[in-house]
């Protein structure tokens, strides 16, 4: 399974300011200190929400909680394995929107990283970036 | 590999007093994006990150943090001359303030400080949908909450689409989904816009 688009990066778990609001995500193991990500096909009623297929992705596998990808940044080639603990990002939201490094682009929202797996690969300055997931 | 340990026996040496860091090295430039393409630490998927921290600034010493993590885990964070700092835009550490909250990824020392690579503070990203707008503020709701986005004249800007970001918010609207990168004002339900990435 390869899938290109974009990635960025969420707050889940104890935290301070705006994240102060958030859990421990659906997996209910989400913290913005460990090497996790939020995935939208990560139940039938997270899929309920995010409907990537809405921006016409298709090949989202259904992965449950602790399931490993691994995530590619399409600017610098650097990468990062983390596990599935929540549900996200609402992809359907923001169908069409596209980011580039050059030539190497990706195009709508396909995983959302916590900020110490964002920021293992990317500033967490940058939001957005092109990103490519697998399986490791 | 190589550069990786490099890096860290130079961030090492740089918070020991034996290396002075400015903005580029003899391993190149340490701006953000390059310098994290080197970095691949090895923590297991889902495990802790011990070479990052967050949490709010309860003291400053020097270009030492003392911060206390929102998880009540407390960290000693060393900035050096060659840490990225980021509030707002790039800034230096004197910008850092008690109260600030903040990310940063660096080396864990043996003593257990946190030699700083990078720090962000207060940085937010959020996703939102626009319920009001006017010349110099977005008002938004994030998950219930209320969150009052400030315009910053020449520094906030809009990606639509991945375009290049330009300071023309017109193309907003009250209603959309946006993703906001921002600085929270600490205590407040208030950030200074960065960024606005949206799809139109």
């Amino acid at each position: 399974m390869t899938i290109v688009g974009e990635m960025s990066w969420f707050c889940c778990g104890s935290a301070w300011g705006p994240c102060g609001t958030t859990g421990h995500g659906a997996c209910g193991t989400c913290n913005s200190g460990s090497r996790q990500h939020a995935w939208p096909n990560a139940s039938q009623a997270c899929l309920d929400i995010t409907r990537p297929d809405l921006c016409g992705i298709t090949g989202m596998s259904r992965r449950t909680c602790g399931f490993q990808h691994r995530t590619t940044n399409l600017c610098n080639g650097s990468s990062v394995v983390t596990s599935i603990a929540d549900c996200g990002p609402r992809t359907r939201s923001f169908c069409g929107e596209r980011s580039c490094c050059g030539a190497n682009c990706g195009s709508h929202r396909i995983v959302d990283l916590t900020p110490s797996a964002y920021s293992v690969i990317a500033s967490l300055s940058t939001g957005l970036r092109p990103a490519r997931v697998t399986v490791p | 590999m190589d550069t990786t340990l490099d890096r860290r026996r130079l961030f090492t040496a740089a918070v020991l007093g034996g290396a002075t860091i400015v903005g580029a090295t003899a391993l190149g430039s340490l701006a953000p994006e390059e310098a994290l393409a080197a970095l691949a630490w090895d923590v297991e998927p889902g495990a802790v990150d011990p070479n990052f921290a967050e949490g709010r600034i309860t003291s400053i010493n020097g270009t030492k943090l003392f911060v206390t993590g929102s998880d009540g885990v407390f960290h000693r964070i060393q900035a050096t001359e060659g840490t990225s700092i980021w509030k707002l835009q790039p800034t230096g550490f004197d910008s850092a303030q008690v109260g600030d909250g903040l990310y940063a990824r660096g080396v864990r020392l043996a003593d257990g400080m946190l030699a700083a690579e990078s720090i962000w503070i207060n940085i937010v990203n959020l996703e939102v949908h626009i319920s009001a707008m006017s010349r110099n503020m977005l008002h938004m709701e994030h998950y219930g909450s209320k969150i009052i986005g400030h315009v910053v004249p020449g520094k906030t800007a809009t990606v639509y689409n991945g375009t290049p970001a330009i300071s023309d918010m017109s193309l907003l609207k009250v209603g959309s989904h946006v993703k906001v990168i921002g600085a929270w004002r600490p205590d407040t339900n208030e950030i200074d816009i960065a960024t606005v990435y949206a799809a139109v």
